[in-house]
């Protein structure tokens, strides 16, 4: 305890440029899942749509997706695409990567980073979204189709819009889960915060860094895992604030008790 | 195909044992530190209730990786000479712990309170009556969650292996393998089969369970 606290061992934080160097690789971390969960919940919602479709074949691909990309580990998927993906796919990010983008996100690897994180993703909120549209009782679809409506807008006006709201709480967690997931792409060289963590510790007294000081690990890491809980416990407050308004809006009746998305 | 695994066999085999006993560790640290939150998460003392409330809502929140980064080389350096077995075990457990507390919490909420009010009024203290009668009640309703957050702990494993802890489980033997035979994608596909065998045979494990012990409501 008396390690942990002492004084000393968090100096670095306010030495040089330390805690700023740690804040914008932790920018970069929210840009990856920012990214990443755009394009997850898109082809999510693709997929789930697949999955209820009247087409045989369509519905097997689409369970096929799922059922492969849910069960790897997300690490196995990242490295295995690190590992395999060509030296030209990766000379052509190097290239035509926008220039907006911060330097790390124009890294060789990156394609794979993002690729492993969308992959995963989109299998589980597939899975999640295609709950909550099976737990709309099938009434509404009929009542749409009664009234006239053609499948799509079946699906836009009437079963989409009721299905998903009702799936926001189990959503969310695994948005969170896809945020802390970006630390993972350190293993693969992207210089995102746990990797800047590291490179803190190892360079004491760095004029880059700055200091002179001594960043110790264990310090280091307790201030990004601190950055991770501030972002992601607004995120489930954020949830938690939206499901009540919905609630009062609709006064539906209890959404479906989701499984918390473990990890 | 099959040639990288029966070439690797040995490397493979040991990768699964690996998995398997760092897995089933940390499922106990998961089970014991689980049930003690989600018991302070449903006391009837607002203090410890917070305390319940804070510890999950940190472990839930921070990535495996930096968890692993602070039980080992953290710890390591604060002077504590710590395995990496110890840590994995440890790191991976009070993650897992988080969500395991949580769905317990779920499953205390499912039982009646007058089962509650019933054994107070036996003259049962409250521990007992969360010992004896809630919590075994709650266990067995939420068999199918936890089976599910077990299998997401047997994916997560695999960040310990990869990580600075390198135990040698599966996904770093298979990152051998590669690194022997350059069969990249033979190697890593054998690795996910071996998860695979250890997931489909816990969905087994824990649907067995599930038809022989749930409560349904």
């Amino acid at each position: 305890m008396g390690y942990l606290l002492d004084p000393d061992n968090w100096e670095w934080v306010f030495t040089g440029n330390n805690a700023r160097f740690l804040l914008e690789a932790f920018a970069t971390n929210v840009q990856i899942a920012v990214i990443a969960m755009v394009l997850a919940l898109a082809l999510g919602l693709v997929l789930a749509l697949m999955a209820i479709a009247t087409l045989t074949p369509v519905r097997l691909a689409a369970k096929v997706w799922v059922d492969v990309f849910r069960n790897i580990p997300l690490i196995l998927l990242i490295l295995y695409l690190a590992l395999s993906l060509p030296e030209s796919v990766r000379d052509f990010w190097v290239d035509a990567a926008p220039g907006f983008l911060p330097e790390a996100l124009r890294s060789q690897f990156v394609l794979a980073g993002i690729g492993g994180l969308v992959l995963y993703n989109s299998a589980v909120l597939a899975e999640v979204f295609r709950a909550g549209i099976l737990s709309l009782d099938s009434g509404q679809r009929e009542a749409a189709a009664a009234l006239g409506l053609t499948y799509r807008q079946q699906m836009r006006l009437v079963v989409l819009p009721q299905g998903l709201r009702r799936m926001v709480p189990a959503t969310v967690s695994q948005l969170i889960t896809l945020n802390k997931d970006t630390t993972l792409v350190s293993i693969i060289a992207i210089q995102e915060v746990v990797r800047s963590g590291r490179v803190l510790t190892q360079t004491a007294g760095n004029p880059f860094t700055g200091g002179g000081v001594t960043a110790p690990i264990l310090q280091v890491m307790i201030f990004i895992g601190v950055l991770f809980v501030i972002v992601n416990f607004a995120l489930s407050r954020l949830s938690g604030r939206l499901e009540v308004r919905e609630g009062r809006r609709t006064a539906v009746k209890k959404p479906p008790v989701a499984e918390p998305a473990a990890a | 195909m099959i040639n990288v695994l029966t070439d690797n066999l040995d490397d493979f085999a040991s990768g699964l044992w690996v998995t398997t006993r760092l897995v089933a560790g940390s499922f106990v640290v998961a089970l014991v530190l689980g049930t003690l939150v989600a018991a302070l998460r449903v006391s009837a003392s607002g203090a410890l209730r917070r305390v319940g409330t804070v510890y999950v809502e940190i472990f839930r929140n921070v990535p495996l990786l930096v968890l692993l980064f602070i039980a080992f080389p953290g710890v390591l350096r604060g002077g504590v000479d710590i395995s990496p077995w110890t840590s994995g075990i440890i790191a991976l457990g009070v993650y897992t712990s988080a969500y395991v507390a949580e769905v317990l919490r779920s499953g205390v909420a499912a039982v009646s309170t007058g089962q509650l009010e019933a054994g107070l009024s036996l003259g049962f203290t409250p521990v007992s009556v969360l010992r004896r009668i809630v919590l075994p009640q709650a266990f067995r309703t939420v068999i199918g969650p936890l089976g599910s957050i077990t299998i997401a702990m047997i994916k997560n494993s695999a960040i310990v292996g990869a990580s600075i802890v390198a135990l040698p489980d599966i996904l770093k033997e298979a990152r051998i393998v590669n690194s022997n035979t350059f069969q990249t994608t033979e190697a890593f596909f054998w690795a996910a089969a071996c998860y695979l065998l250890l997931t489909v045979t816990l969905t087994f494990v824990f649907r067995g369970l599930e038809s022989r012990y749930a409560i349904r409501r």
